[in-house]
């Protein structure tokens, strides 16, 4: 039983030093690098010591590139994520507190919009701005609140019932008291997870709309467009256009899942239910 | 009741259970059909109402390069011939009441009318990701029922696979699919679906679609196979199974009896759920793939601005996931009597 | 009980590779060997919209319609002449800006009717309607009334001296086709009814037959069938004609290079179709023109030209190429020169600031320059104009955008324009470009409104002079006094490149090309003139 416990403390928190070295990785590289300049000259050049990725279509050094890549995209879905996470939060907390037929009607408006297949109106409103970050920061955020929503609103509608609240109400406690000591808390830990879950997909819209040329502009670097240009250069052999930002986007979307399902299992809340 | 009596009861067909589950599935059915129509219209004043927003100009779509050597008095005239300069509540009134009608408008992208283009392209995504979705179902299970039952490496290797390929995007998984085997291995066509100068033959179809069709099954195996796998272990795991692996049934009949009843079956109709990811799929991968359905227009109609086009694909889009999810939830209470669904 | 049975997922995957195995086995085998008197070609634009007000064959060049005159040359190094093809002989002036034109005769449309002069006076008149809001209307502007003059000629009335045969090129359709409704309405557009050798047979999304009419007035044509197949991805069409399935298509100029191979050649067309940058005048920097001066000398065409266009391009320095004869000014060029560049600079007191870039009374030397984002080639070539001039000081922002957009930032920010859709008249070619703004101008005609002195006029006077040696001279000075004070950047003339398979046919020789896209040009501009 012991050594159980002790494997599964060892192998926890791998995700979170994996995400952490991508983030960091985003970050620090292009701030090293410096400003880049384009040069066609040594464009579609294969990897080698002086460009360890290669070079991309436009004579950028891969490596940068793709980390500038990376720090758009994972900004443009942490913004996302964000948003849909506030905007899920707050409607949920209104519904679940304003109860009645209010509420009903909340969640049949939440069903509704969970229902609307994501990236077709991703696609609509990103092409209606054509290349505007907020455009594709609103489209992206606009339809994934419903599940924030749902869960903080069901969180909520347990928590309120919960044996120690109830005490805490029969104490003499006020409205506000129990907000800040007991719902906040329990609000914000769902809130967290539900963004945390949300932001692989997040990238994974993103860059499907800029791959799909909705998305952010054709010169600038991002995860998506490195990828649209990709589907270029591979058919002049240029394999190293394909590899590096593709294998950059899937170990960011691995160490994201695996780390929202450690987040979800930590932080599983009380059921709300005492006795 | 006790399980397994409810177990027996399933597999079994009284006359009783036909109307105990079939009834409260209809009756969620008809609500949430009713829930649809509404649904829909909104989502039709929404799309009219957020392009009335957009800064964008019709006129660039229809002009295209053309667009730069027109004078303003040309562009005027132009906007007033196509109608463009009406409000937008008024525009979707006219939209809605020809739509009633049966007359979609027309395409600016295909120069043709819309329902034309529907006609044309739907059997295309149709067949395809119908074909996924049935390929992508019939493997998932096989694989969540075998990697439930079995355990140890095979289902260590099925959950890698799946979580796997739920972080590969569907554009990436298309990419590499052409890479390797059209460019690379050569084995099959970049695109299309059919030879250039040819008819749509049937061996033509299957050579063409063997790449698109693969990259859309990848693309909905893992949650399917998460999701079953997680049933099929639930199941197993049950006080009634027990009961029932104590008796000494194993393997296959245990699945076919025991387990697939309250796990398999509820999972497969959750299938309908899944539209909204089959549909995104299959709009990628009709792009890269260049396979003549509806999905593959939905993106060049977005991105050309052609209203009508846009605005049928996506209402109908919408209506078609309303209605899947309204249909799966059906069979999902109609099957498991412990999915107690009200609406 | 014990039931005998294999585990139900062996059983699936073993029937899984069974068809996977077929299918391989099937796509193995030889493709159906097609007709000899067949071409195949990819076409990147979508299919449809066949018809002359769309911009379908609006200079003369297409299988389906003829105009009054076409293209005729031997080479793509020359301005093409214009020779008759529905009209029976060139036009005769019968007055100032009156002509004259002969149509032939026993004519008929695809459709079975005859071509007379109602079809022209028609298809003219609904050129110029704005109830048809015909994109090419701009094309014929010169042209003031067309009227019949008995059956088989027409009278033409234009603006200027000039010879109207450049504005006479459009296809021309029958009378009865005609319709008072927008352009991309009409049943033209699926359903072509046109003079010329071929015929459309079908239309699907994804292609496109045309056959060889019997009732042709010329020559039947040797290639019988034409298939245009629709691949709007530059890599898919590669790889399709790398593995055989098209016999031709277009690429970019990057790109013919990984075609070419012993049964796939690769070729260069030379064409009038620019592409360079303009500048918006609410910006200090670029509405001095000193700046834009040292901008001209600061680009390295020739760099440019070698690296993004692989080669395939010639440097412009203004509207005016080599191929205008005469009228070119060989002494009209900006040689590359970044040190002097920076000295005019300095000169005019655009100096350095702390991050480099320069600035002049608190003004910077910074502006977004913006490009069509569905365009790879014009992306590529903002993108190397902005690296070009980083290093004298001078931030450039590129960004990706539509023409929409662009239209409401002209004052603003610089964008990467191209020209040159109708070339074959030096003064369609360059009027619009360089001439100040009047108040109908298109926004895309000189944006910056900027200008050299004595420019207008002499821009006036040369389109008014008839052809000859006055009218080269005046061009000579356009291109001088432009040089001295210019107004945008002109980077290159495009070669169009395309690639084909080699199928034993005697290819017309491709001639000068407008600003087009796709199969119509190319080796196959004229595919009835293709012989064994």
């Amino acid at each position: 039983m012991s050594t159980l416990v002790l494997s599964r403390r060892a192998v926890t928190g791998w995700p979170w030093l994996l995400l952490a070295a991508i983030v960091v990785a985003a970050v620090a590289v292009p701030l090293g690098a410096g400003e880049q300049l384009a040069d066609f000259s040594r464009a579609l050049q294969p990897p080698s010591a002086a460009h360890p990725a290669g070079t991309d279509h436009f004579g950028y050094d891969l490596l940068i590139r793709t980390a500038q890549g990376l720090q758009i995209s994972l900004l443009t879905a942490a913004s996302c994520a964000v948003v849909a996470t506030v905007l899920g939060a707050l409607i949920g907390v209104g519904s679940a507190l304003a109860g009645g037929w209010v509420d009903a009607a909340v969640m049949r408006v939440v069903d509704g919009v969970n229902a609307l297949p994501h990236l077709v109106v991703g696609i609509v409103i990103a092409a209606m701005w054509r290349g505007e970050p907020l455009a594709i920061i609103a489209s992206i955020g606009l339809t994934h609140w419903p599940a924030v929503a749902r869960v903080v609103r069901a969180e909520l509608l347990a928590v309120t019932d919960a044996g120690w609240v109830q005490t805490s109400r029969l104490a003499g406690a006020s409205r506000w008291f129990i907000a800040r000591h007991h719902l906040v808390p329990t609000v914000t830990g769902q809130a967290v997870v539900a963004m945390v879950m949300l932001l692989p997909h997040a990238v994974w819209h993103e860059s499907t709309l800029s791959f799909l040329g909705v998305g952010l502009s054709p010169d600038r670097a991002s995860l998506g467009t490195l990828l649209g240009q990709a589907r270029g250069n591979i058919l002049a052999g240029a394999w190293w256009t394909l590899v590096v930002p593709a294998g950059s986007l899937i170990l960011t979307a691995l160490s994201f899942a695996a780390a929202a399902s450690e987040t979800r299992r930590r932080s599983e809340p009380p059921s709300g239910r005492v006795w | 009741m006790v399980a397994t009596e409810r177990m027996d009861a399933l597999t079994t067909e009284a006359p009783g259970w036909r109307r105990d589950r079939l009834r409260p599935a209809a009756r969620l059915l008809g609500i949430r059909v009713l829930i649809a129509v509404p649904v829909t219209l909104a989502v039709s004043v929404g799309m009219f109402g957020v392009a009335a927003l957009s800064p964008l100009d019709p006129l660039a779509a229809y002009l295209g390069d053309n667009y730069q050597f027109a004078t303003q008095s040309q562009r005027e005239a132009m906007r007033a011939a196509y109608d463009l300069d009406q409000p937008w509540w008024e525009a979707w009134w006219h939209w809605l009441t020809a739509a009633l009608q049966g007359d979609l408008g027309w395409s600016s992208t295909q120069s043709l009318p819309v329902s034309t283009v529907l006609a044309e392209r739907m059997p295309f995504t149709l067949g395809l990701s119908g074909t996924a979705l049935l390929l992508g179902a019939v493997i998932a299970l096989v694989l969540g029922c075998v990697a439930g039952m079995r355990g140890g490496t095979v289902d260590r290797l099925c959950n890698s696979f799946a979580v796997a390929f739920a972080a590969v995007p569907p554009f990436v998984m298309s990419l590499a699919l052409v890479t390797v085997f059209a460019v690379g291995l050569r084995w099959f066509p970049t695109s299309g679906a059919r030879p250039p100068g040819g008819d749509h033959t049937g061996a033509g179809l299957l050579t063409y679609s063997v790449l698109p069709l693969s990259a859309l099954v990848v693309s909905q195996i893992p949650w399917l196979l998460l999701a079953t796998r997680a049933a099929v272990l639930e199941a197993r795991d049950s006080d009634a199974v027990r009961a029932v692996r104590a008796r000494g049934v194993h393997g296959w009949p245990l699945l076919r009896a025991h387990i697939a009843p309250v796990s398999v079956l509820p999972t497969l109709a959750l299938i309908g759920t899944r539209l909204p990811e089959l549909i995104a799929g299959a709009a990628i991968v009709e792009t890269v793939f260049g396979w003549p359905g509806v999905a593959a227009v939905l993106v060049d109609a977005a991105v050309a601005l052609d209203f009508s086009l846009s605005a049928a694909l996506t209402v109908g889009a919408a209506l078609a996931v309303l209605l899947g999810s309204a249909f799966s939830d059906a069979a999902a209470v109609a099957l498991d009597p412990r999915i107690g669904l009200r609406a | 009980m014990h039931l005998k049975t294999r585990p139900s997922a062996v059983r699936v995957a073993l029937a899984l590779l069974i068809l996977g195995a077929t299918i391989v086995g099937c796509s193995q085998s030889s493709s159906p060997r097609q007709s000899r008197d067949q071409i195949t070609l990819a076409e990147a634009q979508e299919l449809g919209s066949y018809s002359p007000f769309a911009s379908y064959g609006e200079l003369g060049v297409s299988p389906i319609y003829e105009g009054l005159l076409r293209p005729q040359a031997d080479s793509d190094a020359e301005i093409p002449n214009l020779v008759p093809a529905l009209a029976a002989a060139a036009p005769e002036s019968i007055g100032p800006g009156r002509w004259r034109l002969q149509l032939r005769e026993g004519v008929t449309f695809s459709d079975g009717s005859a071509f007379d002069s109602t079809d022209v006076v028609a298809t003219y008149a609904a050129l110029k309607d704005p109830a048809v809001a015909s994109e090419i209307a701009t094309n014929v502007a010169p042209i003031t009334a067309v009227t019949a003059d008995g059956p088989h000629a027409v009278i033409i009335d234009v603006d200027t001296e000039t010879d109207p045969s450049p504005y006479l090129l459009t296809g021309i359709v029958p009378s009865e086709k005609v319709e008072q409704v927008p352009a991309a309405d009409w049943a033209l557009n699926v359903a072509p009814v046109g003079t010329g050798p071929y015929r459309l047979d079908s239309l699907r999304p994804d292609q496109a037959v045309m056959v060889a009419r019997e009732d042709y007035w010329g020559e039947k044509p040797q290639v019988t069938r034409i298939v245009y197949t629709h691949t709007p991805d530059d890599n898919t069409r590669a790889q399709r004609i790398i593995a055989g399935e098209v016999d031709g298509a277009s690429l970019p100029p990057r790109l013919i290079r990984s075609v070419q191979s012993g049964d796939v050649s690769t070729v260069a067309v030379k064409s009038a179709d620019w592409r360079g940058v303009s500048f918006p005048a609410g910006q200090p920097f670029t509405a001095d023109p000193q700046a834009r001066l040292a901008m001209n000398l600061g680009v390295d065409r020739t760099a440019v030209i070698r690296d993004v266009l692989d080669g395939h391009g010639r440097p412009a320095y203004t509207p005016i190429g080599d191929v205008y004869g005469d009228a070119y000014n060989p002494d009209a060029t900006f040689t590359f020169d970044a040190t002097a560049a920076a000295a005019i600079l300095d000169r005019a007191g655009w100096r350095p600031g702390s991050d480099g870039i320069r600035e002049k009374d608190g003004a910077r030397a910074e502006f977004e320059l913006l490009y069509n984002a569905s365009d790879t080639l014009r992306r590529d070539l903002s993108v190397a104009f902005a690296s070009a001039m980083k290093p004298l000081g001078i931030q450039v922002d590129p960004r990706g955008s539509s023409w929409d957009e662009i239209d409401t930032r002209f004052d603003t920010s610089a964008v990467l324009l191209g020209g040159g859709s109708t070339p074959y008249s030096i003064d369609s070619q360059v009027y619009d470009t360089l001439h100040t703004r009047v108040p109908d101008s298109s926004p895309y005609s000189n944006p910056g409104n900027f200008t050299a002195p004595g420019l207008d006029e002499l821009l006036e006077r040369a389109r008014q002079s008839p052809s000859g040696v006055d009218k080269d001279a005046l061009y000579r000075d356009v291109q001088a006094s432009y040089i001295a004070q210019p107004s945008n950047v002109f980077l290159a003339f495009l070669d169009h490149t395309y690639a084909y398979r080699n199928l034993g046919w005697k290819q017309t020789a491709p001639i000068l090309e407008p600003h087009s896209h796709g199969v119509t040009w190319g080796p196959w501009w004229r595919l009835n003139a293709w012989t064994r």
